[in-house]
């Protein structure tokens, strides 16, 4: 079959269409194949680059591997290496083909030339196509051994990435043992430091199954092995470094003088170059110190020039990424930037991102500088001149941010909102509220908007205020505000302020008459949501239309109490608009509303306008417990989302990295879902993401609590639909300034995402004496530490019904039952008949905490368990718990 | 770890992938990625970490060029930046500048340079002493070389990895003339308020050395006034227990340029310049007067000097004119006014009228004007360099200083 003759090698038009011109190559690559002319190796350098820039675009130009693999016989390197590209991108869905390149590689990694048997090498084991591992253990082998280090190098990584083909090829062939020896021996610190990667990788996943590999997987944190791994640690590159300081930061002290040891052996790597290098180093210094108050300050004084030279040296990037830490630690030590606020100051060219943050930056150091009670005054006086100058350049930013209209509003808008929150949390208002008003006539629609939220949210806080408010909130026409939020908030204040506004009603009157109006709009975005099946959306554009009415509705109500005469034909209009509203909820608003009056007129004003007390607080969105959480997760992604890893991280992935003791990778066959079809793992992982969402606000729930004014707790089991509009209306209503967490707490379990919480059992029959939290979190290294310290506190034996035994061949299905039962599992594996489970739970009101090990075994049908917990005395009544959970276990 | 690095160009195009672990990332998110930065109106405004439905995405932008970085683990997104930044530094470093044109036409020493930088996910070497061993980069003389010896490889031949005792120093560098140069260049970064008065003044310098030195030189470079130094970052080569007992810089430097070290110097009490703009507006129109001058005398000449600001939206038309020195509006409403040095005999203002938009009484949004300058052989900070020593040469070599000071953020609020 050899190729019509018809190649033409200048025709090649700019943009290939595909199929002709892949051809094309295809016999032009042959002709070359068996070529030994002189200049050879330059035509097919061309023909390759061509290939590669095909591949590069996407054209696929994989039925060319065999007339590529025919021509990589070349002792030219940048041939071999364009070849090793191509190769190693199809390799995988070409198995058969694969094949026909082991022998050249396998040649090439005992070529003379280092660089080549490096590079042939790392292609060999770049492949990754299961049934040709066989052919890597050789070369590796030998690759070990070899007395290049660039070779060796290589050959470390190509175990790990073996590791990952075939884990049993790998361990048979005592790779892990051999690394080791590399790992204490070796003379050039990349083995070093690629041997430390490769083996935490290896026995991480191992120590599973093994427990030789789990004893192993110790001494990588031993002090021996740490301490040998910091004294090089100059000689190692900087990328490398970051390696070892994420191991020393893991690394457990036996005392306080072994703590200052490693802190001055690290103390110059806060001046490196590399911004990886220093974050690491202060992850290190402030882990090892956790334990010493004062020591842990100095840490803060220490590491506080070096990250600000790393906000204002490097990329806006890098700025971003640092600037999310120093939020961080500023929510932990509030006093370590209050003295260098300056550094925060926006600069006209940064992007809006970084603005953003050091906005964020700005009223947290502001904040605090007025919540923590000094006593000198003269430390009193300079606080107080800070907080004008950083409000003074707070609203010297909106100012800057409005020239581009279309690129800065989010930042105008964030640093109104910056500067609200700073006049939330002072103590003197004074200015700020002055300012805050000057926003409200700016005459610029989203300033105002935004500016009328923060009033309404001051005067809740600042009633006294009242006064000067009102004058200027007088004189805005609502027609100017096309934003839902900002018109919601001039509606409050009209029915909160009737009697001192003179036109109240007459303004509320003509934005009923413009009811439709508000209608109108929504019936849009219902259909935009219908097509785009967003939640989220959902409630951003239909909310806030709704939230206009109803907010409406509540005002008319409020001043109708207060001036009946004037607004009685208004709210008879303004019930009936509601009634016959297009929403649900606005409708039921209006209806309750009518009822109401029909009742008892008085009812209805005790209900509708209550004497209110200024709010004192409002509640952080965030509890301590996730802020010490993502701390200790400090320089990982963990910190820029602002939430815990286990929030929004892969589970199938996070298992190797973050686990890191006995229960390793017993979590659910983190590596058997790698041959799930792309397709299904893309969209698991899509649920990961929104089910860490959900979590999220799951767990901002608890912290409610915080504030005097919360409602009642509602049992999370009873919360209907109908909850979140009770919320809604509460907010509104400003009876009970409760926020908005109860509503997302409603929400969550609406959509029931969090948890599948009980499918079919029935409630357990616990023992009274001890109630669990149904939504305990504990995290995976807290666990082994606990697991570590505390004594067995009981030891048992159950025997499980039949049913249950059945229902074991999907262990999952346990998991399930037991999130039912408030009792959930942190890791989980092992084959029939024997599995393996780690559970725990935490007490309802106490934050003491119960870790059971559960080993189960069907043949026999029975499980052992042992308990341990931080309270001993309800070890026996978490057990009868346990075991009546367990016992109702069965087929769903 | 990182699990693959794309290229995009400035309209989206995937101009380069590079899967770097076994789980391979389909294109697709770049499709996903670009969708939302034009979404998002300026590319420039996305967020450098991003959660994509199925990755994490890291992004760094220079000159148009977007450089992606997918992972599906946790890990420090200062090193995944760091990392990216690095291999933009390179690139740019290798082939002379960075644009489309230049990537897609050198995309194979692309691969091979990220290839050698990072291997299976973790970075391995950036340092472009150690890469330039590994691979030559495209430059004219290979070209040239390569046509002369028909050997067109453009793989050097040493071998790497001999040289793990000064990992960022070439093994047996030769020059003829043995010359070295130490370099501080300043940047001032300046907040002047609406009322005149200076909020933040700070120095961020770097100490940037250009060694072409036989050998293996031992250099001891000395300040004379350390102390006024807030923050020091070093190059790796830096020997840190000399800085931290006598302040002094004690190093066997990489071959040819690079960064010795960047300080911070904070609070500082005076700008070489002031700018002092008023503006006054009344019936619909606002009068602009900008004035600029020396404050102190600095020892030299300061040049360069332009003011820079962007008109608001609100402004129909600007007629704006100076003493001394060109104004020019450009298309985007920037208002440039290029002064150059500042005469003896006159101190240089710029004044005239903006038209605001009908219904508008007074300007309502004040313009931050922006100011660059540059002052030759002083360094505002006062950091002065107090000897340089050399250790292991043979014979004795050149050794040239200079400073320079330049504007960096320097912002005057009206």
């Amino acid at each position: 079959m050899a190729p019509p003759a018809q190649s033409q090698r200048s025709a090649s038009p700019s943009q290939p269409s595909g199929k002709g011109e892949v051809s094309d190559l295809k016999s032009q690559l042959r002709q070359l194949a068996g070529s030994r002319s002189p200049g050879v190796d330059d035509s097919k350098r061309d023909l390759f680059k061509k290939v590669i820039s095909y591949m590069t675009i996407g054209i696929d130009v994989s039925s060319l591997f065999g007339e590529m693999v025919m021509c990589s016989a070349t002792s030219d390197i940048v041939l071999k290496k364009m070849c090793y590209l191509y190769v190693g991108n199809y390799a995988k869905v070409n198995p058969d083909l694969a094949l026909l390149t082991i022998n050249f590689l396998q040649r090439d990694c005992k070529d003379d030339d280092p660089m080549i048997r490096g590079l042939a090498l790392r292609s060999l084991c770049s492949l990754r196509v299961a049934n040709l591992v066989e052919y890597l253990v050789g070369p590796l082998g030998s690759g070990l051994k070899d007395n290049n280090s660039y070779v060796r190098t290589v050959a470390v990584m190509g175990v790990l990435k073996l590791y990952h083909i075939s884990a049993s090829t790998c361990i048979d062939a005592d790779f892990p043992a051999m690394l080791k020896h590399l790992m204490l021996n070796d003379p050039d610190t990349q083995v070093v430091a690629n041997c430390l990667s490769a083996l935490q990788e290896i026995w991480g996943s191992e120590a599973s199954t093994s427990e030789e590999a789990s004893r192993e997987r110790e001494t990588l944190l031993s002090k021996p092995l740490v301490y040998y791994l910091l004294n090089r640690i100059k000689e190692f590159s900087e990328w490398a470094q970051c390696l070892v300081l994420e191991l020393a930061a893991k690394y457990v002290p036996s005392d306080g003088s072994e703590i200052f040891d490693i802190m001055n052996l690290l103390e110059d790597r806060l001046q490196h170059a590399n911004g990886a290098v220093v974050l690491a180093t202060i992850k290190v210094f402030l882990q090892l110190t956790l334990s010493m108050a004062d020591v842990h300050q100095q840490v803060y004084e220490r590491i506080k020039a070096p990250l600000l030279t790393l906000v204002s040296s490097g990329s806006p990037e890098q700025s971003y990424a640092v600037l999310s830490h120093l939020h961080l630690l500023v929510m932990r030590a509030p006093f370590i930037f209050s003295s260098d606020y300056k550094h925060f100051y926006c600069q006209y060219n940064e992007p809006s991102y970084v603005k953003k943050l050091k906005l964020e930056m700005l009223t947290a150091v502001a904040n605090e500088s007025n919540t923590y009670e000094i006593g000198l005054q003269a430390k009193m006086l300079s606080w107080e001149n800070l907080d004008s100058v950083v409000v003074g350049d707070l609203v010297s930013v909106t100012e800057l941010c409005e020239y581009a209209a279309n690129v800065d509003i989010p930042i105008a808008r964030e640093s109104i909102r910056a500067v609200g929150k700073i006049a939330l949390q002072q103590y003197d208002v004074n200015a700020i509220v002055d300012r805050l008003l000057q926003f409200l006539e700016m005459e610029k629609d989203y300033v105002t908007a935004e500016a009328l939220v923060l009033v309404k949210d001051l005067l809740r806080k600042y009633p006294q205020w009242s006064q000067d408010c009102i004058a200027v909130v007088g004189n805005i026409s609502s027609k100017n505000i096309q934003e839902p939020k900002g018109k919601a908030a001039l509606i409050w204040m009209l029915g909160e302020y009737s009697q001192d506004m003179h036109d109240a009603p007459y303004i509320l009157e003509s934005l009923i008459e413009n009811w439709d109006e508000e209608d109108s709009a929504e019936v849009g975005d219902l259909i935009s949501y219908v097509k785009g099946r967003s939640y989220e959306k959902f409630d951003r554009y239909t909310g806030l239309n709704v939230l206009v009415r109803l907010h409406l509705l509540t005002a008319v109500m409020k001043c109708f109490f207060k001036r009946p005469p004037e607004t009685q034909k208004t709210l008879g209009a303004a019930l009936a608009a509601g009634l016959a509203d297009f929403h649900q909820d606005v409708h039921d608003r209006a209806l309750f509303y009518y009822r109401l009056l029909q009742y008892n007129i008085s009812v209805a004003e005790r209900v509708v306008n209550p004497p209110k007390q200024a709010v004192s607080v409002f509640a952080d969105t965030q509890s301590s417990e996730i802020k010490d959480r993502i701390f200790d997760e400090f320089n990982s992604l963990s910190v820029v989302y602002e939430k815990p890893s286990y929030m929004f991280t892969d589970k199938e992935h996070r298992g190797p990295f973050e686990f890191s003791d006995e229960l390793g990778n017993l979590s659910m066959g983190a590596e058997s879902t790698g041959t799930v079809v792309p397709a299904q793992r893309v969209e698991a992982n899509d649920k990961d993401l929104l089910l860490g969402t959900s979590e999220k606000e799951d767990s901002r729930g608890p912290s409610t609590n915080g504030s005097a004014y919360s409602a009642p707790a509602y049992d999370t089991s009873s919360v209907s639909a109908s909850s979140q509009m009770l919320s809604e209306l509460v907010i509104s209503n400003s009876t009970v300034p409760a926020h908005a967490s109860q509503s997302s707490l409603a929400i969550d379990d609406l959509l029931g995402l969090g948890l599948p919480v009980a499918t079919a059992t029935a409630p357990a029959p616990s023992p009274p004496s001890l109630k669990l939290n149904s939504k305990a979190v504990l995290d995976p290294s807290t666990f082994q530490q606990k697991w570590r310290q505390l004594p067995v506190s009981l030891s048992q034996e159950y025997s499980i019904s039949p049913q249950g035994v059945a229902a074991l061949t999907v262990p999952q299905s346990l998991l399930r039952h037991m999130q039912g039962h408030s009792i959930h599992c942190i890791a989980s594996g092992g084959q029939s008949p024997n599995f393996k489970f780690f559970f725990f739970a935490q007490k309802a009101e106490a934050s003491s905490a119960f870790l059971v090990e559960c080993v189960l075994n069907t043949s026999s049908a029975k499980a052992q368990i042992k308990i341990k917990a931080d309270d001993q005395s309800a070890s026996e009544a978490f057990s009868a718990l346990f075991q009546s959970a367990l016992s109702e276990f069965s087929v769903p | 770890m990182l699990q693959c690095i794309f290229l995009l160009s400035d309209s989206g195009e995937v101009m380069l992938e590079k899967q770097l672990t076994g789980h391979r990332v389909d294109r697709s998110i770049c499709a996903w990625f670009w969708e939302q930065s034009i979404s998002q109106g300026d590319s420039f405004k996305l967020q450098p970490v991003i959660a994509s439905p199925t990755h994490y995405l890291f992004q760094v932008v220079r000159e148009g060029i977007t450089f992606l970085a997918c992972t599906q683990v946790e890990m420090p997104p200062l090193m995944a930046i760091e990392f990216l930044c690095r291999v933009a530094d390179v690139l740019s470093d290798y082939l002379g500048a960075l644009n489309e044109d230049v990537i897609k036409d050198n995309f194979i020493i692309v691969y091979e340079l990220l290839d050698e930088m990072i291997d299976n996910g973790f970075p391995l070497t950036t340092e472009p002493n150690i890469l330039r061993d590994i691979i030559a980069p495209p430059n004219i003389v290979s070209k040239v070389l390569s046509v002369v010896t028909g050997n067109s490889s453009n793989v050097s031949e040493t071998l790497p990895g001999a040289t793990s005792f000064v990992p960022w120093r070439t093994t047996d560098a030769k020059y003829s003339n043995n010359e070295v140069y130490i370099d501080l260049v300043e940047e001032m970064d300046a907040t002047i308020n609406r009322d005149g008065v200076l909020v933040k003044c700070e120095i961020y310098g770097e100490v940037q050395v250009n060694s072409h030195l036989s050998g293996l030189p031992d250099l001891t470079l000395s300040f004379t006034n350390p102390s006024i130094l807030d923050d020091v970052r070093f190059h790796p080569c830096v020997r840190f227990r000399p800085w931290e007992s006598h302040q002094i810089l004690s190093f066997v430097p990489p071959d040819g340029q690079f960064k010795l070290m960047s300080y911070r110097v904070k609070k500082l009490k005076t700008t070489p310049i002031y700018v002092k703009p008023r503006l006054t507006s009344d019936a619909g129109t606002c009068h602009v007067h900008v004035l600029v001058g020396t404050r102190n005398d600095a020892g030299k000449t300061i040049d360069s000097i332009t003011v820079q600001f962007q008109l608001p939206e609100c402004i129909l038309s600007a007629d704006l004119t100076s003493n001394h020195g060109t104004v020019n509006i450009l298309a985007n409403k920037t208002c440039m006014w290029s002064i150059g040095r500042i005469p003896k005999d006159k101190a240089p203002s710029m004044s005239g009228t903006l038209v605001l938009e009908t219904g508008l009484e007074r300007l309502h949004v004040f313009p931050t004007f922006q100011v660059a300058f540059r002052i030759m052989g002083v360094a505002l900070s006062g950091l002065q360099i107090d000897k340089l020593d050399l250790k292991n040469l043979p014979n004795r070599p050149y050794k040239g200083f200079r400073a320079l000071t330049r504007a960096g953020e320097f912002e005057v609020r009206s």
